[in-house]
């Protein structure tokens, strides 16, 4: 059962990211003072993995490991929650230019969601394609909060959230296994499967947390060396 | 959906570099200009009792190294910009002093993802190094983005 | 020489941070060593011409910097591999902070995963990567 959990992160299936899923897993053990996660999505980039079974760590870690995806469209990058055969059939989840209309409709449809992530972000954000496209039907929430967002970033998806009505949640967008749960969301039920994360990703009742810690630097005293 | 290309450009051997002996200033000079510390790479005589036996060069001295050509001739080019997109490097023996580098270029790889700054194309120039004894030293990937 | 062995070193270690002023002069300098003498890498207004807003450091610099807070962290340790992603250009002069962590030992290469990133004063990850390192052992 979990509450808090990391809505977006790569593991070592993803191209750009070599972190093992255990290594994760401990990471969050070590830090769970500053991080209390409950539960991991691994959102590989532009495929679904259907191969990897999570099930004994999961039992030996206490905390739950679903799977998603994060896909690459004409309005941006998009995670889809609840992928299934029929998802697979109907999309090439490698195609770069996938339509995030047909993307957003057919994953509901076909019982997932989809839903936009980094809006802020330029050229990959919803926000930056809202601009010149008319606005995308049927999205139900959007990643307020990204663990990998440059300054600005986040903040700009406040005013997309007040225009549409849009949920909000969090996620790190961990490659490297010390950031796993920097950022994640809050869900005010319990969820125990995938099915359930779709109903309250649909539903609402959730928030992004932020477990961001910042170091104070020393002031540096040399110039180049 | 792949990419599509004439795939038979990955792996073909398109350059082949051999470079002058190395020259321990050099080595000394490119430890000096990363603010190195470590005496291995900076202080002969304290690099002598060290595992080495002697002065090595900083672990990424191996990405100083240029092929004499960046890309096979018949290179498809995907987009009118490039940038430097990331390096991996594996390092199998340290470089010293009087060596004569040899290195072996491929495109390994060329694939399309969407980032901060559109679609972009990013080509894998890979150099492999070895030494005048046939050793090898290194293999660098060279993540090239076109846009 | 400041020696960890693989004993001594823990998942979860943080390798001390370095902080530093990456002046002009210093990218300047690394280019001209590096034969990266171009006016990217060593002159603003030949950077503006590119398209640059200004001079920016050569990623393998960034690199160099990274595998450079492996060894001030333990001299011994030996980088077999070690993998940047250059997420955006590193434009001097400011302040960057060159941090990492030990995240996972293999025991039988005496071997140790470390995250290694460079940011800015504000938090925002300019290059991101990864190191295998091996480690000298107490019990060879």
């Amino acid at each position: 059962m979990a509450r808090v959990i990391d809505l977006h992160l790569h593991s070592e299936v993803s191209d750009d990211s070599r972190a093992p899923v255990e290594a994760y897993l401990k990471w969050l053990a070590r830090k769970r003072d500053e991080r209390p996660l409950d539960g991991i999505v691994l959102t590989e980039h532009r495929q679904f993995d259907t191969q990897s079974d999570y099930r004994a760590l999961e039992d030996k870690y206490g905390l739950l490991i679903l799977k998603a995806s994060e896909v690459e469209t004409e309005y941006g990058h998009v995670l889809v929650y609840g992928v299934n055969a029929a998802m697979l059939q109907r999309f090439d989840f490698s195609n770069v230019r996938l339509r995030a209309q047909e993307v957003i409709d057919e994953v509901a449809r076909m019982g997932g969601v989809a839903m936009p992530c980094h809006p802020g972000r330029p050229t990959i954000g919803l926000i930056e394609h809202y601009e010149n496209r008319p606005p995308l039907e049927g999205v139900v929430g959007v990643e307020a909060l990204n663990g990998g967002s440059k300054k600005g970033e986040n903040e700009r998806v406040a005013a997309l959230i007040d225009t549409y009505g849009y949920h909000a949640f969090g996620g790190s967008d961990a490659h490297l296994v010390s950031f796993v749960g920097i950022c994640a969301t809050e869900f005010e039920k319990e969820i125990t499967n995938t099915e359930e994360l779709v109903e309250a990703l649909r539903a609402g009742g959730y928030r992004p947390v932020d477990f961001r810690v910042r170091r104070a630097p020393a002031q540096p005293a040399a110039s180049g060396a | 959906m792949a990419l599509e290309f004439d795939r038979s450009i990955l792996g073909q051997v398109f350059d082949e570099t051999d470079f002058p002996p190395v020259e321990k200033a050099d080595l000394l000079r490119f430890a000096a200009a990363l603010g190195e510390t470590n005496p291995l790479y900076t202080d002969e005589e304290a690099a002598t009792n060290g595992p080495y036996g002697g002065l090595v060069a900083a672990p990424t001295y191996v990405t100083r190294l240029r092929p004499k050509k960046m890309a096979p001739e018949h290179m498809p080019r995907f987009g009118k910009v490039g940038f430097d997109g990331g390096r991996d490097v594996e390092i199998f023996s340290p470089v010293r002093p009087g060596d004569r580098l040899k290195m072996v270029s491929t495109i390994h790889d060329i694939y399309e993802k969407t980032g901060r700054s559109g679609s972009m194309y990013f080509i894998v120039l890979r150099n492999e190094i070895t030494n005048q004894d046939g050793q090898k030293i290194a293999v660098v990937d060279h993540r090239i983005m076109q846009r | 020489m400041k020696t960890l062995y693989f004993e001594e070193v823990e998942e979860g270690d943080e390798l001390p941070p370095i902080d530093l002023l990456l002046t002009k002069d210093f990218v300047r300098t690394y280019a001209r060593t590096a034969g990266m003498d171009f006016p990217r890498f060593t002159d603003d207004a030949g950077a503006r011409q590119e398209g640059l807003p200004g001079m920016i450091a050569p990623g393998v610099l960034s690199m160099g910097l990274l595998a450079r807070l492996i060894g001030e962290w333990n001299q011994a340790a030996q980088i077999t591999r070690i993998g940047t992603t250059f997420r955006s250009p590193v434009l001097p002069d400011c302040h960057i902070h060159l941090l990492g962590f030990v995240t996972q030992k293999d025991i039988e290469r005496h071997a140790v995963e470390c995250d290694i990133w460079m940011e800015n004063h504000e938090g925002e990850r300019w290059v991101i990567g990864t190191a295998t390192v091996v480690l000298p052992t107490r019990n060879p």
